[in-house]
């Protein structure tokens, strides 16, 4: 005989008290898990959607990152005449080289962050079409001018156009700011590669960027890079290269899945507590159901759903709640580039679905020792219980 | 029965509920303790005894920049060096390490014990290191876990520098704040960097306390308008200044260990209400028998704190006990500070007071009567 489903919600509401307190614990444990995990979600959809397919990205092997990657003069001038790179309408190979690195920029609040300047040849922008200008004008070459991301703009001082900034021997004024697409080029401050090189005393570039006109091509690229002995360079498509930036994304998973099984062990005493007081004020409820003819297996089962139940409601309340960080942006340290990189919270159905299921796992765990107690309760003590 | 007896019975009468209740609080205290020892691991970097006269000079534009060598002999005549010497950090990948392992630094031998004072090592390996070019020390920590050996020959293949780096083991030092380091001659990179000419940044030390504010204004003047300008900053300094780096994170942190401190107080609250509520009847018995109102509050005040206490003292020790395992390592110190378990037990202390709050005040305005005919 099937016990209806309405009994054991409809039970749920009647010991409001510590049910809510149960529900909300639920929801809290909920909730933190969905944050932090959206929080390496957004990292890596920061990473993931850097770059344009098309494009290879040419580094020195061994590097790590392209701040810490040196190309000489003579080697981007090889480069840039290989065979089965696209041109542009005057002829010109679309390859970019670039120089990124790293400056110290005061914080809004106070402090300083570590900021990336990328320097950029005039077909490094057409290059990577998801950098859009949003207000002001373009950099002037030798101007000392610069263009910001606007969302890294709204976390430093002195980022606003007209506003400037002092670093290293110059004195840059933003004449511009541009939207990344939601990409690790939020993260950086754009000018001229070759007035940068001057500015920062570097004679080598960081990076090539270049677009080969078709896969055999690219292949063809890579290889003629790894055969050269002497040029010590390596080249891997861009998205590749974004994609690998994201040491910092292993960390604050680690950091997700620790409060999450801790704070767990927690919300699992809650339902516990509450799902035996439940049991042991419905004692004669359970003896009387039993002598109707209900198998003890339906009890356990029953208990067991009214457990999930409550859980889940938690969990539902904890999405709910973890939505008002969803597109919030933060900005921490990177550790590949040692610089601030800007992303977002990402909530996604994933996620929401991994927090769903994590509660009702919660309410399982929680629930099963009281119903093995109330399925094994004796029926004739069980009536005369008070 | 005294009364102290009476109390502990009733509180472990439902031995279950109990432990439910206690080890919620445990297990709150001892995340909010590991999140607050992480936080303060990543916001105030622990400190050795000397660091005070030490000083850091980097790039004013930023520590990813270099410094030019030539810079050595205009900071070492100012007045109040006692000594200065190259400090670069390597950033070599060890091994099949796919993230860096620990951090290699390369200095003056000459000058390494002079500046870094608290670090231990045998007169006879310190002579070996100065004497051998291509030698490293390497700190005790790093060597146990990699397994290096005094002989040993170990390659840095380099991520920040476009060389690798072969190094001899000629001495595991011991005693500082984090031995996990690798110091070797900056002399080794610098010809293996075909006479680089350049150095990351300087460290030096200060004959005395009273001379470094002084010194450090000397050094950002000698070299203002140059094309090389530096910050000098004391030690403590030049630390805090990668604290700012971590951005949201500690924010973050902090809004964690408020959410568990919260949630942990509903459990223990509802479980508080949950137990009282149920021994009503014997509380109106005891009215009855003419116990006063302030005497039973006081009962339940004592249980509830006890509980709460008791849970608060299995998570701090337990992660008292977990950190100095060492098996946490994730920072080089994870230290639990006084005053972090102080907080802890506090907030378990208010937990304990906040969670009776309510089943005492129905208490005290429940008839006796009334009490008597409670069911539940």
């Amino acid at each position: 005989m099937k016990l209806p489903l309405t009994y054991n919600l409809r039970s749920v509401t009647i010991r409001w008290r510590s049910t809510l307190a149960t529900v909300l614990c639920t929801a809290l444990v909920v909730a933190v898990y969905v944050v932090i995990q959206s929080l390496a979600v957004g990292l890596e959809k920061s990473s993931g959607n850097t770059g344009d397919p098309r494009n290879l990205l040419v580094i020195r092997r061994g590097a790590t990152a392209e701040s810490t990657s040196q190309i000489t003069p003579e080697q981007y001038r090889i480069i840039r005449y290989f065979k089965g790179i696209e041109r542009d309408a005057t002829g010109m190979p679309l390859a970019s080289s670039d120089l990124s690195l790293v400056i110290n920029v005061p914080r809004m609040q106070g402090g300083e962050a570590n900021a990336i300047v990328r320097g950029v040849s005039p077909l490094g922008a057409k290059l990577r079409p998801q950098v859009r200008l949003t207000a002001g004008r373009w950099f002037t070459p030798g101007k000392r001018e610069v263009i910001v991301s606007e969302r890294l703009a709204a976390r430093l001082a002195g980022m606003q156009i007209g506003e400037s900034f002092k670093t290293g021997p110059a004195t840059l004024t933003v004449v511009g700011q541009f939207d990344g697409d939601r990409s690790a080029f939020d993260s950086e401050i754009w000018m001229d590669v070759n007035e940068a090189r001057s500015i920062f005393d570097r004679e080598n570039f960081s990076s090539v960027l270049l677009r080969p006109v078709d896969d055999a091509a690219r292949e063809e690229i890579i290889r003629q890079l790894d055969g050269d002995k002497r040029f010590k360079l390596r080249g891997l498509p861009e998205e590749l290269y974004y994609l690998e930036q994201t040491g910092a994304v292993k960390l604050i998973k680690i950091l997700g899945n620790f409060l999450a099984a801790t704070m767990s062990i927690g919300a699992v005493f809650a339902a516990m507590n509450t799902m035996y007081a439940a049991v042991g004020a419905r004692t004669r409820e359970i003896g009387t159901l039993r002598v109707l003819g209900y198998r003890r297996k339906t009890i356990l089962a029953g208990i067991l759903i009214e457990g999930a139940f409550l859980a889940l409601l938690g969990g539902a309340i904890g999405c709910a709640l973890s939505f008002f960080f969803n597109g919030w942006s933060v900005g921490t340290l990177s550790f590949e580039t040692f610089s601030e990189s800007v992303f977002d919270f990402r909530i996604t159905p994933k996620l929401v679905a991994q927090g769903l299921a994590f509660s009702i796992v919660v309410g399982l765990v929680g629930s099963l020792l009281p119903a093995i107690r109330a399925a094994r309760l004796p029926v004739i003590s069980a009536l005369k219980a008070t | 029965m005294s009364l102290g007896g009476f109390i502990l019975k009733n509180a472990l009468r439902n031995k279950r509920r109990s432990f439910l209740t206690a080890g919620s609080v445990a297990i709150s205290m001892f995340l909010f303790v590991t999140l607050q020892v992480a936080l303060r691991e990543m916001t105030i970097p622990p400190e050795d005894v000397s660091a005070s006269l030490r000083i850091a000079v980097r790039n004013k534009i930023s520590l990813a920049n270099t410094l030019p060598a030539r810079q050595l002999p205009a900071i070492s005549r100012l007045p109040g060096v006692a000594v200065i010497t190259p400090f670069t950090f390597f950033g070599g990948k060890f091994k099949d390490d796919d993230s860096l392992g620990f951090a290699q630094f390369g200095v003056d031998p000459e000058k390494f014990l002079r500046l870094f004072g608290e670090a231990k090592i045998p007169a006879d390996q310190l002579a070996e290191w100065k004497k051998t070019r291509d030698s490293c020390i390497v700190g005790k920590d790093t060597a146990k876990r990699y397994g290096l050996k005094i002989g040993d020959r170990v390659t840095l293949v380099g991520t920040i520098f476009p060389v690798d780096l072969e190094l001899k083991i000629a001495g595991i030092y011991e005693g500082t704040i984090d031995d996990t380091n690798m110091w070797f001659h900056h002399k080794y990179l610098d010809e293996a960097m075909n006479n680089w000419g350049k150095v990351g940044m300087w460290w030096l030390k200060a004959e005395n306390a009273g001379v470094v504010p002084d010194l450090l204004r000397r050094i950002n003047a000698e070299f203002a308008s140059t094309s090389a300008e530096v910050r000098a900053e004391t030690e403590r300094a030049f630390q805090m200044s990668f604290v700012s780096m971590w951005g949201n994170i500690s924010l973050l942190i902090n809004s964690i260990c408020t959410v568990v401190v919260f949630t942990l107080a509903l459990v223990t609250a509802s479980t508080m209400s949950m137990a009282i509520r149920e021994r009503f009847r014997e509380l109106a018995v005891l009215k009855a028998l003419g116990f006063r109102r302030r005497q039973l509050v006081a009962c339940i005040l004592a249980e509830s704190l006890g509980l709460a206490l008791a849970g608060a003292l299995i998570g701090v020790g337990g992660a008292a006990i977990l950190f100095s395992s060492g098996k946490f390592s994730f920072f080089p110190v994870f230290e639990l500070t006084p005053r972090i378990a102080g907080l802890a037990f506090l907030i378990g202390g208010l937990l304990g007071v906040i969670a009776m709050l309510a089943p005492a005040r129905s208490v005290s305005r429940m008839s006796v009567v009334q009490g008597l005919k409670t069911l539940d």
